[in-house]
């Protein structure tokens, strides 16, 4: 059977595509220069920077002055989150987000509580969804700020934007709405026009492109206070150089992924419905984590494995080739399980035994079948050491 | 730091696993509720005490599993006293060590032997059962792991101070506010001594 590299751990990062190395290696060596100067070299790379301003700004149906490069998501969360507030401190000082946010919005949140500001914590339903209505109750008179990670890192849920907007809108005074939006880009059609939020962070390197580059999009008239301070080499919110080649990068991958988005999002949904059918069929006693079907973004499947340790589990895929994601708290560098899990009402076993798949295009069916038939002799021989699953299977000893 | 080949050799092909036969002393550990669970099979002959034979189950990670099989590999031969004497510092040197964050995990199956020998031995009339005082905390406390560094809060001088009165449990701990694993210590320390049908109350402070 085969083995080597099977890579199901895209919700971290994803392979850079062939075409983005190529791009990439142009403006490593020729078009290396930065664009703030008016002599020839500096004028072809703003030509350059331009067009990839374009692409990605295409992407989000935003205008290229709409558009900001910055050093990746973390990078543009912080940038729209400080910056917001810092700017609207005066007006209030109440910001809204949920506890199954990206760990980018929470700690964030934590630091503008440590300044004052106070926080409400919308929770999640037992799928992973945050209902508008809780939006809709949390509001006050002086609430500045609401932000949503629009698809979850840890079970795909795909929150309800346009119910979130008209909630916002139908608010007596103006929030700005900023959506962390790194897993959902190249999941989902994202038009910024459409969510009507102020600000949205994308990243590179979750759809093929290069680690280290991603964009926020600023709605124009939006104030943000100036959170990073220095030379301005690309762009205003982020001072200091950005790579060119990462820039380049960032635009192929876009290029590719956005040729045609509704295919790739096709192959996807077939693609992990697949995993989860032949995950069901092969393994008894596993558990879905999160939404079935079209609530949920079309590269993950999350699911727990009742009896067994994530952290095995993935150590036993590791040794045949297989990378996938664990809840578990052995797994993770905190020793604690996934708080995702647990605040939609998952207990500890839950989370412990949880293994989460992402997938991306570059994975096939016959990779999913290898996994699966993995995935069932590992979980049979951690079962046949494990005291729960004895315990609770006495006529399997 | 990664396992050794050591580790992800007993890790993937464990010695002593299953479920014994009619076995002399039997110990289950830890809690799928809170993390790993581990339950070790003894076979002690009752004339020699040497522990004949040891097997074990775990509901664990790779580092638990992997010691459950070295230290029932460890065990068996030696006597009860001998057996007493064997560590999870003994069973992850004979490993080649492990990374520091995943000692906790190997310390539940050291301390699942030492409580099937201990039941052993209070069935068989060789020892009473002990008397719950300060001296049980502070034999707890050592069974747990600070994960920064791989080794017992009280070796590290972690806990200033110990108190037992009534059932009140009073632990004064010396770890800053900044310190990332302050929450998981505390439930650890609480886990272990809430066990104890005289614990009725557990009482952690920090500075």
């Amino acid at each position: 059977m085969k083995s080597g590299n099977i890579y199901m751990d895209n919700c971290i990062t994803t392979p850079p595509a062939p075409e983005v190395l190529v791009e990439m290696k142009t403006y490593l060596t020729d078009g290396f220069w930065f664009p703030a100067s008016f002599i020839s070299t500096g004028e072809s790379t703003a030509e350059a920077v331009a067009s990839f301003k374009q692409t990605v700004a295409d992407s989000l149906n935003a205008s290229p002055d709409e558009l900001h490069f910055t050093s990746g998501g973390t990078l543009a969360n912080n940038i729209s989150i400080k910056g917001v507030t810092l700017s609207r401190a005066v007006r209030g000082r109440h910001v809204i987000c949920s506890v199954v946010d990206y760990p980018d919005l929470l700690t964030n949140a934590a630091f503008l509580e440590k300044i004052g500001f106070d926080v409400s914590y919308l929770e999640p339903d037992a799928q992973g969804w945050v209902s508008p209505q809780q939006l809709k109750d949390a509001i006050r008179d002086d609430t500045v700020l609401f932000m949503t990670t629009i698809v979850n890192h840890v079970v795909g849920t795909i929150q309800p934007m346009r119910e979130y907007r008209d909630v916002l809108r139908a608010a007596g005074h103006k929030i700005h709405f900023h959506a962390d939006a790194c897993q959902a880009y190249g999941k989902l059609p994202l038009d910024v026009k459409e969510l009507d939020v102020d600000t949205l962070s994308v990243s590179a390197h979750k759809i093929h492109g290069p680690q280290g580059v991603g964009a926020l999009y600023v709605k124009r008239g939006t104030k943000l206070e100036q959170v990073i301070h220095g030379v301005k080499r690309i762009d205003g919110l982020q001072p200091g150089g950005i790579g060119i080649a990462l820039m380049a990068g960032f635009a192929k991958a876009v290029e590719l992924t956005f040729a045609d988005l509704e295919g790739g999002i096709r192959h996807l949904r077939g693609l992990s419905d697949y995993l989860l059918e032949q995950l069901e069929a092969r393994i008894p006693e596993i558990e879905l984590n999160g939404p079935r079907g079209e609530g949920r973004a079309c590269h993950n499947i999350n699911v727990s494995i009742a009896y067994i340790e994530g952290e095995a589990v993935t150590m036993m895929l590791d040794l045949n080739g297989i990378t996938v994601a664990t809840g578990s708290a052995c797994a993770s560098q905190g020793l604690k399980p996934s708080y995702v899990l647990l605040a939609m009402g998952k207990n500890h076993v839950q989370s412990h035994g949880s293994i989460k798949f992402t997938l991306s295009r570059y994975n096939t069916r016959e990779e999913v079948d290898f996994v699966v038939e993995k995935l069932a002799e590992i979980t049979a021989e951690l079962r046949s050491r494990s005291p729960l699953y004895k315990s609770t299977h006495p006529e399997e000893r | 730091m990664q396992y050794s080949q050591k580790v992800l050799d007993h890790f993937m092909r464990p010695h002593n696993v299953g479920q014994m036969e009619n076995p002399d002393a039997v110990a289950t550990e830890g809690s799928p509720s809170c993390g790993d669970q581990v339950t070790i099979y003894l076979k002690i002959n009752p004339d020699t005490l040497v522990i004949e034979d040891a097997s074990f189950l775990s509901y664990g990670c790779a580092s638990n599993i992997a010691t459950a099989s070295i230290i029932t590999d460890l065990i068996k031969g030696k006597t009860l006293e001998e057996a007493k004497k064997v560590t999870w510092r003994d069973a992850m040197e004979a490993l080649d060590g492990l990374p520091p964050v995943k000692v906790h995990c190997s310390v539940l199956a050291a301390d699942t032997v030492q409580t099937a020998i201990s039941n052993y031995e209070i069935a068989h009339g060789l020892k009473e059962v002990p008397d719950f005082g300060k001296e049980t905390i502070i034999e707890e406390l050592k069974k747990i792991i600070y994960p920064q560094v791989g080794e017992d809060i009280v070796s590290l001088k972690m806990v200033k101070y110990v108190g037992f009165d009534d059932g009140n449990v009073l632990i004064d701990m010396n770890m800053m506010s900044f310190d990332q694993w302050r929450e998981n210590v505390a439930q650890e320390i609480r886990e272990h001594l809430e066990k104890y049908p005289a614990v009725k109350n557990i009482q952690i402070n920090f500075p």
